[in-house]
């Protein structure tokens, strides 16, 4: 991990951390219910200030805290076209088994490449610290993969176009 | 210019069968395996190639394009450097690495098609789970960027494949399917199109242990004391699929064996694969026991004594009140185990024995004088019966609906892999 | 497998069977670009017909395509051409050579039906160049609309011959892979040990000086034109230039090819990795003590 990604995994550490202080928290506005107040976000009063952590224009965390739920959306970075699809690539093949990752969000919120939901139920039935650590380890290794996978391809297109042009020797 | 012709591909558990759509036979029909390098003893769901990403070797090189399969895959299963993987167990894809992979290569070394230009047609079992669809309509969208996809349900194709037999007068679908392969049995009530999935019933009695069960027998006999060990149940095999029928009645036959046996006995002459060394053997009573282990499994198996006839009974007994008479007048026959000479006769013989056996003791316990106008019960043989699955998506494809039934690239890309959970029907008469 | 291979395996593996085993036949395959094929036997069971179907016949039959056929099959060549295809070749089974090798190559000539129609343009491109060396000037410029947004177009010069190709990419996924390989194809040749291949250029969107005088060229960001400078030393003899050909003719299908292997590729990778993440969240489950549940009268409950 590099000097500068320490402190920016840092601070999401911490500030995950410090907002993960969810309670059970029934719905004021639908009897009965009992709904992650970030994602319907019809009573203000439950929801905290949102906060966005940012390493530089290309990654930012954004994290929405509520009474019983916390939204937790990441920008992976994307330096180039190649990266962008890869990236996309990833992340949608990801949300599709979104399923077996309970708090993973089918779909990203506006403007972030992934989101991640915690409500108060995951924190009850997860260990709290173990999620901020799968996060962590998520944003870690999603950039290393990423660039894995690039260099993957260039080298495969490498071997690819030698192989078809020393086809032409013999 | 007019559209290509689909592709049909039938990956079953043993063997995948893959053709083009208005064709009467596959173009293909090899082993579903997949020869790759790294033992085979690794475990599968950690293939070879991505399992240390972090590595320098992964980065570079493309060693997961060195792999064979079909034949091939078996044919290279002692070259050192090499395992062989089957990455469908009971009819469900297991290994998805591998299985894309197959997939690139039937289409790219045998197919020898752009799948950009073509439509796509799979096959999967009954009760798949829909997460299974969406993998595969992944796969196919995403890495082959096909140009549309329908996943058909195996016992849906092979009815629609009954259409060919000129018995068949209305084009339903629905039916019961007797589905034998080398593994497993399947029967299968369909109604409507609509596999009646809680009725569903397996028989574990299938191509293979017949072939056991004619080795065991020729064995006792002492026939094979002439064969080579490692060929013998090579000609089991052989045996089974060109002498066996099945007989109407077990004691006349054995009287008839054995009044004359040279005109019911015949003979088999076989080589030697390695040294081609000529031997020969009779055949005899093996040749209408065989397939009677559907009838009498009592005589091979010790665990399981059900008769197909009986299994049949129960799966439509089972089955909604509204389409037991649908599924009794139309039995459809698929797969190379329900081959044998007189095998639809026999069935049909003993399940109507049942059925009015039934009727006979309702009526008496009614008391009452009136009686059912009787159920009719049919069993339909055809010619395409052993590709019969594969022969039905050929037919259904080659349909203008199929066009219209099918999951486009388009749509993929507007709403993405759910849209393969839902399954249309098509091509039936309504 | 890296390279693809030019003959096509149905008709290899059906061939072979039927010489073995004559019996009445009628199957319709495909090859790539969008070429069909029909094997019958319409009249007999030792004659089989085998016709073809290429969507840019007319322009190879310009550039002497029957003229190679007649060459490769000589006789084989039916006069009569079967409805909707576009050439056709009457193969009696009982012509065939018995010899096993002579059989085989026999087979396989068949195989490469395709492949010979489609190297007629090649094959006069090279002999204009031939030509052109003691005159000077350029050959005509060959188009030879192969699929239907994509060309190949083929010129011949005073020293070389110049195959150009135009790719279209349907998928955006495809588009930046195709741009990443083809760069590649561009750099590999500062290789030392690639040297005598053909030179690669590569350039999206504009089209190359040689083709920009063609009209109804597009010019979007999902086109691009590879082009392949073959000089003599790659047709210097028969052998060489039929190798060429044939591996040339497969450029497109090839890259196809690749990018989707790639994808595929990138998919294990990604599966793995997923899989990495499913392992890291589930040691955040805490364990919940699942004891047998019974019933009243001691029966296991199973949930299904």
């Amino acid at each position: 991990m590099s000097n500068v990604l320490r402190p920016y995994l840092a601070a999401v550490r911490s500030t995950l951390t410090a907002a993960l202080t969810l309670e059970n928290f029934s719905s004021q506005v639908v009897e009965r219910h009992n709904k992650p107040e970030v994602e319907t976000g019809t009573s203000k009063e439950v929801l905290l200030n949102p906060l966005t952590i940012s390493r530089n224009e290309n990654e930012r965390v954004l994290i929405e805290p509520s009474v019983n739920s916390i939204r937790l959306s990441i920008k992976i970075k994307q330096a180039d076209e190649i990266e962008r699809i890869l990236c996309h690539k990833f992340t949608r093949f990801m949300m599709q088994r979104a399923e077996s990752f309970i708090v993973l969000r089918r779909k990203p919120v506006q403007g972030y490449d992934i989101s991640f939901l915690i409500t108060n139920t995951h924190t009850e039935t997860m260990l709290k610290h173990k999620i901020v650590d799968f996060i962590i380890q998520f944003m870690e290794e999603v950039d290393k993969e990423i660039s894995e996978m690039k260099l993957s391809l260039n080298a495969r297109a490498r071997i690819v176009a030698e192989s078809y042009l020393t086809a032409f020797n013999t | 210019m007019s559209v290509l012709a689909p592709i049909i591909c039938d990956n079953g558990t043993g063997y995948s069968k893959i053709g083009f759509a208005g064709n009467s036979d596959p173009s293909f029909v090899f082993p579903t395996a997949i020869a790759t390098r790294g033992s085979s003893s690794q475990s599968s769901r950690a293939p070879a190639v991505p399992s240390k990403p972090g590595h320098l070797a992964s980065k570079r090189g493309v060693e997961d394009l060195d792999f064979f399969i079909g034949d091939e895959a078996l044919a290279n299963a002692k070259t050192p450097g090499y395992g062989v993987h089957y990455p469908i167990r009971h009819g469900m894809i297991d290994n998805w690495d591998h299985m894309e992979r197959y997939w690139e290569q039937t289409i790219f070394k045998y197919l020898r098609a752009e799948p950009e230009d073509h439509y796509f047609l799979l096959t999967e079992p009954p009760l798949n789970p829909p997460e299974n669809r969406e993998q595969t309509a992944e796969i196919f969208f995403e890495s082959f960027n096909i140009k549309g996809l329908y996943i058909a349900v195996q016992a849906v194709l092979a009815l629609a494949a009954s259409w060919s037999s000129n018995r068949v007068t209305d084009r339903t679908l629905t039916g019961t399917v007797i589905d034998s392969g080398d593994g497993v049995t399947h029967v299968i009530p369909c109604a409507e199109g609509y596999v009646i999935g809680s009725a569903i019933k397996h028989i574990p009695i299938a191509g293979r242990d017949i072939s056991q069960f004619v080795l065991n027998l020729m064995r006792e006999r002492g026939e094979m004391a002439a064969v080579p060990p490692e060929d013998q149940l090579r000609v089991a095999s052989k045996v089974k699929e060109n002498y066996s029928y099945v007989c109407q009645d077990i004691v006349r036959e054995f009287r008839k064996y054995d009044e004359e046996p040279l005109k019911y006995f015949e003979r088999y002459e076989g080589e030697h694969t390695v040294t081609g060394r000529k031997y020969g053997v009779d055949v005899g009573y093996e040749r209408f026991l065989a397939p009677e282990i559907f009838f009498n499994p009592e005589i091979y198996s010790s665990d399981f004594l059900t008769p197909l006839p009986e299994i049949v009974d129960d799966v439509i007994q089972q089955s909604p009140i509204d389409v037991r008479r649908g599924l009794y007048k139309n039995i459809v026959l698929s797969g190379g185990s329900t081959m044998f000479q007189y095998f639809g006769q026999r069935l049909k013989r003993d399940l109507k024995q049942i059925v009015d056996r039934r009727l006979d003791a309702s009526a008496l316990a009614s008391g009452s004088t009136q009686k059912s106008s009787g159920v009719e019960v049919d069993v339909i043989s055809h010619k395409r019966q052993r590709y019969a699955v594969w022969f039905g998506g050929s037919l259904l494809a080659s349909l203008p609906e199929f066009y219209t039934s099918c999951h486009t690239k388009a749509q993929y890309d507007e709403i993405g892999p759910s849209i393969c959970r839902r399954y249309q029907i098509f091509g039936s008469a309504t | 497998m890296i390279l693809l291979e030019p003959q096509n395996v149905i008709i290899q593996t059906t061939l072979s069977e039927k010489i073995i085993k004559p019996s009445s036949l009628d199957v319709q395959f495909v090859d790539y670009d969008g070429v069909r094929f029909h094997l019958s036997t319409p009249e007999k069971k030792t004659v089989l017909l085998l016709s073809m179907h290429i969507r840019c016949w007319d322009e190879l039959v310009k550039y002497g395509a029957l003229d190679i056929l007649r060459r490769e099959y000589g006789a084989l060549v039916a006069t009569q051409v079967e409805n909707e295809y576009n050439v056709s070749l009457e193969i009696d089974i009982e012509q065939v050579p018995a010899d096993p090798e002579a059989r085989d190559a026999f087979v396989m000539s068949i195989a490469l039906f395709k492949r010979n129609a489609l190297a007629a343009p090649f094959e006069l491109g090279f002999k204009t160049q031939k030509e052109l060396e003691s005159s000077g000037g350029q050959g005509e410029l060959m188009q030879i609309h192969y699929r239907d947004e994509e060309a190949i177009y083929i010129q011949a010069s005073l020293d070389r011959v110049t195959v150009i190709f135009s790719t279209v990419f349907q998928d955006e996924t495809d588009r930046i892979f195709g741009k990443v390989f083809l760069q590649e194809f561009v750099d590999a040749r500062r290789q030392p040990s690639i040297q005598n291949a053909p030179q690669v250029l590569y350039s999206n969107r504009d089209p190359p000086l040689e083709i920009r005088h063609v009209p109804g060229l597009r010019n979007t960001e999902d086109v691009g034109y590879v082009t392949f400078v073959l000089f003599p030393r790659h047709f210097v003899n028969p052998s060489t230039a039929s190798a060429t050909i044939s591996h040339i003719q497969l450029f497109r299908d090839y890259l196809h090819y690749h990018i989707k292997c790639s994808k595929a590729y990138m998919h294990s990778r990604m599966r793995h990795r997923v899989a990495e993440f499913q392992k890291v969240l589930n040691r955040a489950k805490t364990e919940v003590a699942t004891g047998e549940r019974k019933t009243v009268s001691g029966r296991t409950m199973v949930s299904r």
